[in-house]
Order: structure tokens, then sequence, then C-alpha cells
């Protein structure tokens, strides 16, 4: 199982789409750290390296990066059918849902290195502004960008880290959901556009109150609200358990 | 035990049937070949027997296992079921015969050097897939098919995309596969080809097995006699004549050719010429199909 997982997990650095996506989720703090017109957009004037970082994951959060896990997930299963290794694979004695199993694991831990990415870029663009101590926030704390006054290094990174982890969390249901589309459909294209098309469909449930707690994308900005984690976690576990469950229930006796 | 059989294998894509109660069997050592117009089902069939695809009705069973109920079923078999067989690009062929021999749970590294030596891939081993030719990609297909030593191989157009010297590669592995006791069941569409050691042929058309052919031990006479249409129903009428058909102005007639002739004289039948014939596949089916 072991050496399947870490197959599936080399298999997933040859697609297109984790190429190009780990490139962006590096380059995307650069950006950040050198564009111009923050102030004049956001009313933001960079005062640390730490905040490079902050703003990098809440840019890439708005879709990027739910985007880029979203594809990769899709292209996972779409381009083994596609050059069609996936019947291979599926000739030989081992278990159908085996074999999803470590594909999904190789997923779900797509967006951790997305992140880790995007924080390690962060890093290196941040440092022309400084690592240390500085008078502001994170803007993932109190006070948001403004912060509460003096922020040891020590605390922002506490901070940067719960987001990030937060954030990998909130995208682990988006890898499952996309697989399962992945299943049903045996296309990259179809997979990506089902799964982004029912996450603008959820959104739009926000207009039914009682349903909006257990919604998939009333959590989508959990990095942002620690202190909703609690139930948050255990939903958006549920959600990405379900889709799994779901998509080895029909890849099980799909026909290729 | 038959080390390949279907029982009343069908599938159906909502209401529209595209196999309907397939049974054949194949036993050990044995060359089943499968023929069939485009769109026969030939290719549906070797889908459902490789487990692929899920029939939605009957059974497909290799050494008495059913392949869509265990997994561990496929142990047993060996497949081609792509023209040209499907590999990861990136990879060279030696690292995905590696891949596929950690699937199928074959442990000798040995292994590997010796399927790539007996498909005559050893020059190109350690190249990657994606710089291989289509010949070069199907004779590794047939590699990664025979890697972990199957008891059935299934094969879906095995010579497609291959030379003259690939194709009489191929086809002198399948024989020597069968003598060492694999039961082999191969669609083609070059009848000719296999006909000199194939065991059977089975003939697809509109979802349906039309017939199987026994091909080995199999005696044709051919005759002609006037008039033919008066001597095919004589002869049709013998007990000692297994099947009599018209072939142009002659008779093909399997069964005691001098009961036959012994017959034809007392009734008068002008006979012009009687002798054995090697029995014409690709004619037979072709009519075959035609009729259908």
């Amino acid at each position: 199982m072991l050496r399947l997982f870490f197959f599936e997990f080399y298999k997933l650095f040859r697609l297109r789409s984790v190429g190009l996506g780990l490139l962006f989720a590096f380059l995307l703090p650069f950006l950040w750290a050198l564009a111009p017109g923050l102030k004049k957009v956001y009313g933001l004037v960079l005062a640390s390296g730490w905040q490079v970082i902050s703003l990098s994951l809440l840019a890439g959060m708005e879709f990027l990066f739910p985007f880029l896990v979203v594809m990769a997930a899709s292209e996972a299963l779409g381009s083994e059918v596609a050059q069609g290794t996936l019947k291979t694979l599926l000739l030989r004695p081992l278990p159908r849902s085996l074999l999803l199993l470590a594909k999904l694991f190789a997923l779900l831990l797509y967006p951790f290195l997305l992140l880790s990415v995007s924080f390690l870029g962060g890093l290196l663009a941040g440092l022309p502004h400084g690592l240390g101590p500085f008078y502001g926030g994170t803007g993932l704390g109190e006070g948001g960008f403004a912060g509460t006054g003096l922020l040891p290094p020590g605390t922002a990174l506490a901070e940067l880290l719960r987001a990030h982890l937060l954030a990998g969390a909130v995208l682990l249901p988006l890898s499952a959901l996309a697989l399962l589309y992945g299943v049903l459909f045996l296309s990259t294209t179809a997979a990506a556009l089902a799964a982004v098309a029912t996450l603008l469909l959820m959104r739009l449930l926000v207009a039914f109150p009682a349903l909006t707690p257990f919604l998939l994308t009333t959590y989508l900005d959990l990095h942002l609200r620690p202190q909703a984690a609690g139930l948050g976690l255990s939903l958006l576990l549920i959600y990405t358990l379900g889709f799994a469950l779901l998509a080895a229930l029909v890849f099980e006796r799909k026909d290729l | 035990m038959e080390a390949l059989r279907l029982e009343g294998l069908g599938k159906r894509y909502g209401r529209k049937p595209v196999l309907q109660g397939v049974s054949l069997s194949v036993r050990p050592g044995e060359v089943y070949a499968l023929a069939g117009p485009n769109g026969s089902g030939k290719t549906t069939l070797i889908r459902l027997i490789t487990g692929l695809a899920f029939p939605t009705e009957g059974r497909a069973l290799l050494l008495g296992e059913d392949v869509h109920k265990s997994p561990k079923a496929r142990r047993h078999l060996g497949a081609l079921v792509e023209a040209p067989a499907a590999f990861y690009p990136y990879l060279t062929g030696r690292e995905n015969l590696r891949m596929q021999a950690f699937l199928a749970g074959v442990r000798e590294e040995g292994r590997i050097g010796e399927v790539l030596a007996r498909l005559k891939l050893l020059s190109v081993a350690d190249q990657k897939v994606g710089s291989y030719s289509l010949g070069q990609r199907q004779r590794l297909g047939l590699a990664a098919a025979i890697l972990h030593r199957p008891k059935v191989l299934v094969l879906d157009e095995p010579t497609s995309g291959l030379d003259p010297e690939g194709v009489a590669l191929v086809h002198g592995l399948l024989q020597e596969l069968a003598q060492e006791g694999v039961a082999v069941l191969l669609s083609t569409h070059h009848l000719q080809e296999v006909s000199p050691y194939a065991h059977k042929v089975g003939i697809l058309g509109g979802g349906r097995l039309l017939d199987e052919v026994a091909l080995s031990g199999r005696e044709v006479f051919r005759l002609e006699a006037h008039p033919p249409e008066g001597a095919l129903a004589l002869l049709k009428g013998l007990p000692q004549v297994a099947s009599a058909r018209l072939q142009g102005e002659a008779i093909l007639f399997e069964g005691n050719p001098e009961a036959v002739l012994e017959a034809l004289l007392k009734e008068g039948y002008r006979v012009k010429a009687l002798h054995p014939e090697r029995f014409d596949l690709l004619s037979y089916y072709q009519e075959r199909v035609r009729h259908a």
C-alpha cells in the first residue's frame, strides 16, 4: 500500500496542473510583495515579511488555491483515463478501492504541499521587509493587518502556521469532490467543471439560512475564523470522507 | 477445468444491448480467436472478460473464479486491451514493467529482463516509453501481459501496429505459450494469421456469438458434382456428413468421402472431382457474417 501511495504521489508531480500550480503558488507572494497598488486598493502598507505570507494565503484562497486543488484532483484520474494507464492498473489483481485510496491519499496531501510552497515563496519574498517584530498584524489575528501593537515573530509564525493548516483542511473536501466527479465522468475537464460548478451552486444556497451552517462553502474561509474550527473541521472531514466513500462506491462498479 | 469460461455474458447500455448471451470456454493450452466485423462486440466482450466492464447478465470465470466478484481472480489473467498498449510515457520500459510486476506480485527482478528479451525489447528497455514506436509499445504491452506467468491470456488485436517481423514474433510467442499450457483468447481481423495455430474461432456478429468453429483435427473435402444443388441436398441428408455447404460451383463438406461418393453415384450424380481441402476459415467467416 505504501509503495502504491508513493507511486501515486510521484505521478501527481508529473501532472501539468500540479507543476503549474506549484509554480504559481511560489510566485504569487513575489507578485504581492512587489505590487505597487496595495495601499491604493487595500489601504495596506507592508510592514513585515510575515504580512507577505498572509497576503498570499488570503489572495490564493479566494479562488486560485481551490481551483488548483480541484484541477489536480480532476487530472489525477482524467489523465490516466486519457493515456489508457487506468485500464492497465485495473487489470492487476488489486481491489479498485485500494487503487483509488492510494490516489486519494496523494491528493489529500497536495493542498498542504501547495500551501507549503506558497508559505516558502512568501518567506523568501518577505525577506526584504524583514521577519522580526513589527507594529501591525498578520491579517489573520486580532486587529487584522493593523494589529494591536508590537507583534513578535513567534506569534506571527504561529498565526500563519495555524491559518495555513486550516486552509489545507478547507481544501481537502474539494480534492475529494473533484475525485468523485473524476470517477463519475472519467474526464479532467468535466470533473473540474462539475466541481467548480458545485461549489458555486453551494454558495448560492446561502439564501437558505437553515442550510448555511452545514454547507461546505460556509467554511471555505475557516483560516480566517479559527474560532469556528470545532464545527468547521468536523464538517469538512465529514464532507471529505463522504465524497471519498461515494467515489469508491462508484469506482467499484464503473465500466472502463 | 476450463481456464476461461463465459456463461451467458451480456451487456446493455440503457435499452440497447451490445452483447447478448455469449457462452464459450477455453481450455488450458487452447488458442481461441474471436473474429467479427467492427461493432460486433469483440472489444466489449474483452472488457467484460478482463473485468474492466461489468456485465448486465451472465458471468466470466477465470479458473472457476468470477472475475467481477473477486479482484484476486485477475492473478490468473494477462491482458492487452488497447492498441497500442498504454504505459506511463515518462518512465522507461523497464520501470513501467517494474511497476507492473509490483502490482502483480512478481518479486523476481530477473523476470523483467526475461520478458523484455523474449519480446526483443532489451535494447530500448532503458529508454522512456514516450520515445517508443507503436510497435515497440505493443510488444511492451505483451511483455507486461506475460510478466506474471498468467494462466489465461486475453488480447485485443495483439498484432495491431506491428511490422511483419513483430507479427511473426507475437504469433510465435502465443503458440509457445499455448504449448506451455496457457489458455489464449485473442480478437483479430487477421484470420489467416491465426488459423494455422488457433484451435477454435468464435464468430461474433450483432453482439451475439454466431458460430464457433473448431479448427484442430478438422478435415474438409471439396466436391464438384452436377447438379450441385441436388448433390448438396443429398449430402445434408447423409448421416456420415457432419456439415456441407456450397462454395461457388463446388460443395465443401466434412464427413466420410467414401460414403458420399457411393451415395452420389447411386443416385446418378455426375462427380467431376473429390479431394481433401484445407479449411478456408476466411471464406467460411465471410459467408457466416454475410448470412447473419
